[in-house]
């Protein structure tokens, strides 16, 4: 088959977004077809927002593929007879964040024209592709919700989970990630202060462009609470390699984003090592892969309480080791694989 | 600097201006550049689409990019505060190709989407800071219908260190993609004229089945004309011209020199090319770099049985073709130096 992707861009900046279109059109090529993907800079400013709908609205790829399918947002628009939606999120100001404190659009009669023609131009392109799936169960609740549409869950897998191992437990949990305040590392730092056992932290992953200060406050936050012994904070890329050898060693992962839409890919990444995998009640979508004392622990946003989850990991190994090994059967009892994402995309 | 490219794009398919703005791309990188390659999709027929195209290129936003370096319309018409354009094309149904079979039609659609054309061009190429086109014609053709200057720049090839000259060999190559405009079948026509037991190596993917039954059947049962119907990688290509006698280029008005040609000096191979064939003719000089003679089987045949009896010619006009091109600055220093002062 030839099968177009298409995806928006922040240009520059690689995350979850990126890799599940790249990893796609691997493993789309490694079944025999062509593909050709295409990325198109988005820009996330409100004020942007309407007139570049109306772009992606125009282009007109009718004439190209067999099937388009089409993944972040507002791809979903662009014109294709087999149009395939995997779709990965919103834009959430116009929706579950209008009416909170992290809605960007502004609350004027011309904010909410926009917030309207927003739902309006997604309502349309989603009614009219051949199929939807979505990547979370969170961002399908919210498709039905607000755009009365109903997807398929379509959880998006590693490209290659075989290459994590697990080369025992170590002493320290492992937060690794992008450095960015809505993934909350500080909370790793508030929480591992309080706990009683020797159990350390290694913090690893870039700083968000933008963000730089961000990553000077966690080491503040470390440096001010005495922590210098027992938090590492590697702010820079990590490569693959490393980043392997970060989880095989740990002794468990943790993972406290606010409100995420899905799984994210290190909640995958720690069950590809066998670890178990310590997050929130708040956390988003990553509850749907973590079940509390069977993979992981899930415990409030509260510091002493995710402390004694860590100590718990740190003075129990067996128990921590057993969980870590159950990841991998969550993840076969979700279908979290590309044969079925292929085919069930390709259907 | 962060750098987006742009380019449009027919999904799917590769040609020349494709591999220019993939080398561009990963040549600004190793100049130590961030660089992203931005491909538009463009569709053209019926012509009602152009405008919608048009818009939406002057819809798009370019996030966190400090300057873009345009090749094509229309994705050249994507605003950006710092933006250079380097011409590969207009939309050449509205300009030198009106009125011919390409063009865009006599009708009022094909005058209103000329109309619009015309107007938008004059009205955003200015935007630039500054115009650079790949060839004299374009450069030429700008001036000539929009009054716009521009500096030519002439793209190099990805990279030329790998080709060499192991031999003038019993062959003329024809390598590329095989279409109508690029015209293989002249070659193929030629070489059942000829007195001189030279043979004939096309070496390319056609564009569309039909192209590839059209040089099957007029090569019929002539062994004299070996066809490699498939895409050629970079090594073997570098081969087929290492062990070349020469390189046959006839495309129909070409805008550009083509970097068939300058694949064929890097080898020191000469090139034969036409009359018509527009661009190329910047490099090939007939009788000194190679033969021009116009698009007749009967003289193609002739230049081909004059390079095949003598051979020390040939290589004269391959290694004058290879110092032409060495005199002429066209390197990627001189391209990344222009395209982001």
């Amino acid at each position: 088959m030839k099968i177009v992707i298409a995806t928006s861009i922040t240009p520059f900046v690689e995350g979850g977004s990126t890799y599940i279109v790249d990893w796609l059109g691997k493993k789309l090529e490694a079944c025999g077809h062509e593909v050709d993907i295409l990325r198109f800079p988005f820009s996330e400013d409100h004020a942007e927002v309407l007139q570049q709908l109306l772009a992606f609205r125009l282009l007109d790829l009718s004439e190209h593929g067999d099937r388009l399918i089409s993944i972040r947002w507002p791809s979903h628009l662009l014109r294709h007879p087999k149009k395939v939606v995997w779709f990965i999120h919103h834009y959430r100001s116009a929706y579950d964040l209008w009416g909170t404190e992290y809605q960007s659009i502004p609350n004027t009669p011309e904010g909410i024209a926009l917030r309207d023609a927003v739902i309006a131009a997604d309502n349309v392109g989603l009614c009219e592709a051949y199929r939807v799936f979505c990547n979370s169960s969170v961002v399908k609740d919210r498709l039905e919700k607000f755009n009365s549409v109903d997807a398929e869950v379509l959880y998006p897998p590693l490209l290659s989970p075989e290459l994590f191992y697990s080369a025992g437990s170590g002493d320290y949990l492992l937060y690794l990630g992008r450095l960015t305040r809505h993934k909350r590392q500080w909370l790793a730092i508030e929480s591992l202060r309080l706990t009683t056992s020797r159990v350390r932290l290694v913090i690893a992953g870039q700083p968000e462009p933008g963000s730089e200060f961000y990553a000077e406050e966690l080491q503040g936050l470390v440096t001010r609470n005495g922590l210098e012994s027992r938090v590492e904070i590697l702010a820079r890329w990590i490569p693959e390699d490393e980043k392997r050898s970060l989880f095989a060693n740990c002794l468990a992962v943790v993972y406290f984003p606010l409100d995420e839409d899905s799984y994210g890919y290190i909640s995958l990444e720690a069950c590809a090592a066998s670890k178990p995998l310590l997050t929130t009640t708040d956390a988003g979508g990553v509850n749907e892969l973590i079940i509390d004392g069977a993979n992981g622990f899930v415990t409030p946003p509260d510091p002493e309480l995710i402390a004694h989850g860590m100590d718990d990991l740190y003075n129990d190994r067996d128990a921590a080791r057993e969980m870590g090994e159950a990841g991998q059967e969550r993840i076969a009892e979700l279908g979290i694989n590309w044969a079925r994402v292929l085919q069930r995309l390709l259907s | 600097m962060r750098i987006a490219v742009l380019n449009n794009c027919v999904p799917f398919l590769r040609g020349g201006a494709e591999h220019l703005a993939e080398a561009l791309t990963l040549k600004l990188a190793e100049y130590g550049h961030s660089a992203v390659l931005v491909r538009v999709p463009f569709r053209w027929h019926p012509s009602r689409h152009v405008g919608e195209h048009m818009l939406a290129c002057r819809l798009m936003k370019l996030p966190n990019i400090d300057r873009a370096i345009a090749l094509k319309f229309p994705a050249y018409y994507v605003p950006q505060a710092n933006k250079v354009v380097w011409l590969l094309h207009q939309f050449r149904q509205a300009y030198d190709l009106l009125g011919t079979a390409e063009g865009l039609s006599e009708n009022s659609e094909g005058r209103e989407t000329r109309e619009m054309v015309v107007q938008a061009d004059n009205s955003y190429l200015p935007e630039a800071r500054k115009i650079f086109a790949n060839s004299h014609i374009t450069a030429e053709r700008l001036n000539r219908y929009n009054h716009l200057q521009a500096t030519v720049l002439y793209p190099p090839l990805l990279r030329h260190d790998h080709f060499t000259c192991a031999e003038y060999g019993d062959y003329v190559l024809v390598p590329g993609r095989i279409n109508e405009a690029k015209r293989q079948r002249l070659i193929v026509e030629a070489v059942h004229h000829c007195k001189s037991n030279v043979k004939v190596v096309v070496a390319g993917s056609p564009e569309r089945l039909e192209d590839a039954k059209t040089i099957r059947s007029l090569i019929g049962n002539d062994d004299r004309v070996l066809f490699i119907n498939r895409f050629i990688s970079e090594d073997e290509k570098v081969e087929l011209f290492s062990h070349a006698l020469a390189c046959a280029y006839l495309p129909y008005d070409e805008d550009s020199y083509g970097y068939v040609t300058l694949e064929s000096y890097f080898s020191k191979k000469p090139v034969i090319t036409c009359t018509d064939s527009g661009g190329i003719g910047l490099l090939v000089k007939d009788e000194i770099t190679g033969l021009v003679v116009p698009p007749d089987p009967l003289r193609l045949a002739l230049a081909m049985d004059r390079l095949f009896d003598d051979k020390v010619r040939a290589r004269r006009m391959g290694e004058a073709g290879c110092e032409l091109v060495e005199s002429m600055n066209i390197t990627w220093d001189h391209v990344i130096e222009s395209l982001t002062k």
